[in-house]
Parts: structure tokens; C-alpha cells; sequence
């Protein structure tokens, strides 16, 4: 608390010593008054300085007050790493300052590239008034990196629903959330997201286990690797920095898709099975289902 | 573990069952398939003595793709019957039963051969055989992702009308449609299983199944004359 009376001491000194500076350039600005007499000019002088041993005075106050602050570690908050700040260790104890300033500086970058993603998404050749200002830009703007834990909740278990699909979203590795997904009785995935954004998905079969302790190992059957292949590839086509909210609905709504994996023959070629496999590949936009080897022909 | 059907192949007029085994592993070899070994499925019969009441049936079989599995299945006569999968100690119980239970050896019946896989498919030509006589050819096929016949049954469909050259009707399987179910009521019921999840005593079900069929053919009516007496001897092990 007495920092902060202090903070709003500096904040009212730095206020009253702009309103001076300002007062003083005003003066200036007006000059001496209309006649030139000796009197008039030396009035002026004399008020001048005045106003400006004000300044400095005032000047001198603000340091003071400034070198009184002490710089708050609270201020920004790092999820679990605000532990850190409690590292016994003397050559660690430095370590949060410094990660609270890195992730103020990656902050800024995701800021000014969010700017730059925009004015260079501006199609130059179209000539009617496009209609993106940096205002639009920054409300749409999250921090993808370092959500609340339960924007991620809410997304998978309100906002996206399947109605053949069972979510269940696992907090294992601190606040970075895996969705396991049940489709149907065809598959199962797990989703690995950083923030809001998916880092991996692991595909595998209905009767295979998927446990939270063993997320990498592939599955058993041809298929469902098959079909990992193709969620990496679709994880890419839906990344969106600037809307990872909307790339993961997306994202589900692709592969919720699956649930007919067995059931419905290729749109090409008209056959269910091709070098033993089912059609495995799900148009991105159509969502219609091709073989590997017919979806580029 | 995936869904399994079992289709019994029709012999080609003229052709022994070692020619037409032959036929079929070249087709499947030509499509893409991998020879991945052998299979064996038997099954035994043991019938209640008379002095225990009405006569029972204990059908007990193997699998070679569950080694260490023992699958027996009660039929008390009354249409009902009792699936058990144990341990294969279970063999050495059923010889301690013999005052109870004994053993109709010259019912003992099994289909063994080849082992094909194609992706994910898992395909075994299977031969027949009762006391060493040949009675057919049963097929199976098994998709191993897919727990569910009603998914999956179109792909089975392609792939066993690809080697096999002939339709197959588009009508789940026989042991699909129609499994009498007993309903929380106690009254039986016919359930149609193609969108249950498949385990393995259902592939030892529709074994039984067929195995009951060629029991119950005492001539062998895909075969011509000359090739009824084949026996196992004449070449028809495929191994």
C-alpha cells in the first residue's frame, strides 16, 4: 500500500511539473507586452525565472520520488512460475524478474506483429476501402500463449460440440491443457495444445489404450497412423495465430468427420478400400472423403 | 481385435480344395497381401452322461490367434447357450470330467491353413477337416481398427469380393441379424449385433456356428464325386 501512495505521490509531481512547463512556454510564447520599455522587459525576465527555478525545483522533487520507488515483482503474473520469485538460491533469484521482462518483450512482439500481419493482409490491389483498423485488430487480440485455464474448459466443453464425439480435457502438465477425444466408436485422439494453439495430435484406434502418461507412441494399425499423418498436416492448414480460438473449432469440426472413417467410400474413385486402406483423407473444406493417392488426381 | 467374418467358399466345379486354396492364395498374393504364417481353430464336443438329466453339449475351442486361450461354450439343449473363456488349464479340467462329461472324438473338427495380411486386414484361408476328411473351405476375415461389423461390413465386402471373384450379398452375415438374447425380462429376443461391439467369442461363435453346418453335411455337396473321398493325406494341408 505505501507503494502505491508513493507511485501516486511521483504521478501527481510529474503532473504538476508538465502544467509548469507548460505554463512557462506559454509565457514565453505570449512574449513582453506590446510596449518595448525597459520595465515591461525586465518584468518579464524576472517572471521567467521565476517560473523557471519552479521547474527545476519541481524537477528535483520528481527524482527524488523516483529513486524512493522500489520496483514491484507482483506486477505481472506468470501463472506457476511466480514461484520462482521464492527460489531460496541467491544466483536465482533473478530469474523471474527476467522472465517477466521477456515475456513483456514477447508480448510486444505478438503485438507489433499482429499490426504488421494486418497491414501486410491489406490487398493492395483492391481499391474499394478495406476495412481493418489497428482498433479492430487489437480487440480480436489474445494472448494465445498464456490463456485462462478455463477459457480452454469452456471452449471444449460448451462451445464445441459433436454430438457423436466425447471430450474430456486433462490439466496434467500444468496449465497446458490435452483434449482426448472419443469419436464415435471409430477413434480416439489426444490433443496436445499450448495455450490455445495445438501443438500435437495423437490418433489411435477404438480398443487401444490412451493414457495421459504414454501420448507419443503411434498406433498399432496402418490406418489410424495414416490418419495422424493427416491430422498434422490439417493442424497446419488451421493455424491462426491471430484467431486460435476460431482454428480450433475448426480443427474439431475436421475431425469430428472421421466418425464415418469406415462408412463411406472415396468421392474419386467410388471404392471403400485402396492398398488395404479406407479412404483417409477428409477434404479440409468439403470435408468429402478421398484415398491418399486420389485426393491430388 | 477388430470385427471378423467367416464366409464358406464355394468350391469351383472340377477343382480339388488343394487347387482351389492354391487359386485363392495367388490371389491374394497378386492383390498386395503378406503370407504372415498359420492359423488353427478347433473345436471338440463333449456330451453330458445320460444320468445327469436331459443331455448337454460342452463345445470347447482354440484359436491360435488367442495361444493361451481356452473358449468352451454350454449348449443345455434348450436353445440357450453359455460362453466361458478361461486359461488353457481348462483342457486338463474337462479330462477330470469324464465320468460327467465325454468326449465325441469323431466329431472333433478344425479349419487350419494360411495367414495372409493386407493393411489392416487380417485374412486366413482356412481348409476344413472332420477325423481327416476335407468338408470345405472357410474363409476369414477379420478388419482389425474397427470394432463395429456396421462400419466396416462395405469394406469387408470389397475386399472378400476382390479375391474371391464372386458377390457377396450385401445383407450383414447371418450371425449378425438375428442372435437370440435373453431381455431383462427373461424372455428371448432376436437382437441384431451389427452395431455391438465385437469381441472375440463372437468370431468363436460364428466358428461353432459353421462347424455345426459341416458337421451336419455327411457328403460333401460343393465337391464333385470323383474328389468326395479326399482326404487330408492327398495334399489338401496347406502349410
Amino acid at each position: 500500500m505505501a507503494n502505491m501512495e508513493k507511485l501516486n505521490a511521483t504521478l501527481n509531481a510529474v503532473k504538476s511539473l508538465r502544467s509548469s512547463v507548460r505554463q512557462c512556454f506559454e509565457q514565453l510564447a505570449d512574449g513582453t507586452a506590446a510596449e518595448q520599455t525597459e520595465d515591461n522587459r525586465t518584468k518579464f525576465l524576472v517572471e521567467f525565472q521565476e517560473n523557471y527555478s519552479h521547474i527545476n525545483q519541481q524537477l528535483r522533487e520528481v527524482e527524488t520520488l523516483i529513486n524512493g520507488l522500489q520496483p514491484s515483482l507482483v506486477s505481472s503474473y506468470l501463472g506457476n512460475t511466480t514461484y520462482l520469485a521464492q527460489e531460496i538460491t541467491q544466483d536465482r533469484q533473478a530469474m523471474y524478474s527476467q522472465l517477466v521482462n521477456s515475456y513483456k518483450w514477447i508480448d510486444k512482439v505478438h503485438e507489433h506483429s499482429l499490426l504488421a500481419f494486418n497491414n501486410l493482409n491489406l490487398n493492395n490491389l483492391r481499391r474499394s476501402y478495406t476495412y481493418c483498423s489497428q482498433k479492430r485488430g487489437r480487440v480480436q487480440y489474445t494472448s494465445c500463449n498464456n490463456p485462462d485455464p478455463e477459457f480452454i474448459d469452456n471452449l471444449f466443453y460448451n462451445d464445441i460440440s459433436h454430438t457423436n464425439t466425447i471430450y474430456e480435457v486433462c490439466r496434467q502438465f500444468s496449465s497446458n491443457a490435452v483434449v482426448f477425444a472419443t469419436i464415435s466408436h471409430v477413434l480416439k485422439a489426444a490433443i496436445i495444445c499450448k495455450g490455445v494453439l495445438i501443438e500435437w495430435v495423437t490418433v489411435k484406434g477404438y480398443d487401444e489404450p490412451m493414457e495421459i502418461d504414454d501420448l507419443w507412441t503411434e498406433s498399432r494399425y496402418e490406418v489410424f497412423r495414416k490418419v495422424q499423418e493427416h491430422t498434422h498436416s490439417a493442424m497446419l492448414h488451421f493455424f491462426s495465430p491471430t484467431q486460435p480460438e476460431l482454428a480450433v473449432k475448426s480443427f474439431m469440426t475436421w475431425l469430428n468427420s472421421y466418425s464415418k472413417l469406415f462408412l463411406e467410400p472415396c468421392k474419386r474413385c467410388g471404392k471403400y478400400v485402396s492398398n488395404g486402406l479406407p479412404p483417409t483423407w477428409r477434404d479440409l473444406r468439403t470435408l468429402e472423403p478421398f484415398h491418399e493417392e486420389c485426393k491430388n488426381c | 481385435m477388430g470385427v471378423t467374418v467367416l464366409q464358406p467358399y464355394q468350391i469351383p466345379e472340377g477343382k480339388t480344395g488343394a487347387q482351389a486354396i492354391d487359386f485363392l492364395t495367388k490371389r491374394l498374393l497378386a492383390l498386395g497381401a503378406v503370407h504372415t504364417g498359420q492359423f488353427l481353430v478347433d473345436c471338440e464336443t463333449y456330451i453330458s452322461a445320460p444320468q445327469h438329466g436331459p443331455s448337454k453339449a460342452v463345445h470347447v475351442l482354440h484359436d491360435s490367434e488367442y495361444p493361451v486361450t481356452t473358449f468352451s461354450i454350454l449348449d443345455t439343449g434348450t436353445g440357450k447357450q453359455i460362453p466361458l473363456v478361461a486359461d488353457n488349464l481348462f483342457d486338463l479340467l474337462m479330462l477330470k470330467m469324464t465320468s460327467v462329461y465325454t468326449s465325441k472324438k469323431q466329431t472333433k473338427i478344425e479349419s487350419k491353413g494360411a495367414r495372409f495380411e493386407y493393411g489392416d486386414f487380417l485374412i486366413k484361408l482356412g481348409s476344413v477337416t472332420m477325423m481327416e476328411n476335407f468338408k470345405g473351405i472357410l474363409i476369414e476375415i477379420e478388419y482389425r481398427p474397427c470394432v463395429v461389423l456396421f462400419y466396416c461390413w462395405e469394406m469387408i465386402r470389397e475386399v472378400l469380393q476382390s479375391f474371391l471373384g464372386v458377390t457377396v450379398a450385401k445383407e450383414y452375415p447371418g450371425y449378425f441379424t438375428s442372435q437370440p438374447v435373453v431381455n431383462a425380462m427373461g424372455q428371448q429376443q432376436l437382437h441384431a449385433k451389427q452395431h455391438d461391439i465385437y469381441e472375440p467369442i463372437d468370431t468363436i461363435n460364428q466358428y461353432l456356428e459353421h462347424f455345426t453346418n459341416y458337421r451336419k453335411q455327411n457328403i460333401m455337396p460343393q465337391v464333385s464325386s470323383q474328389s468326395s473321398n479326399m482326404s487330408m493325406n492327398t495334399g489338401m494341408r496347406v502349410s
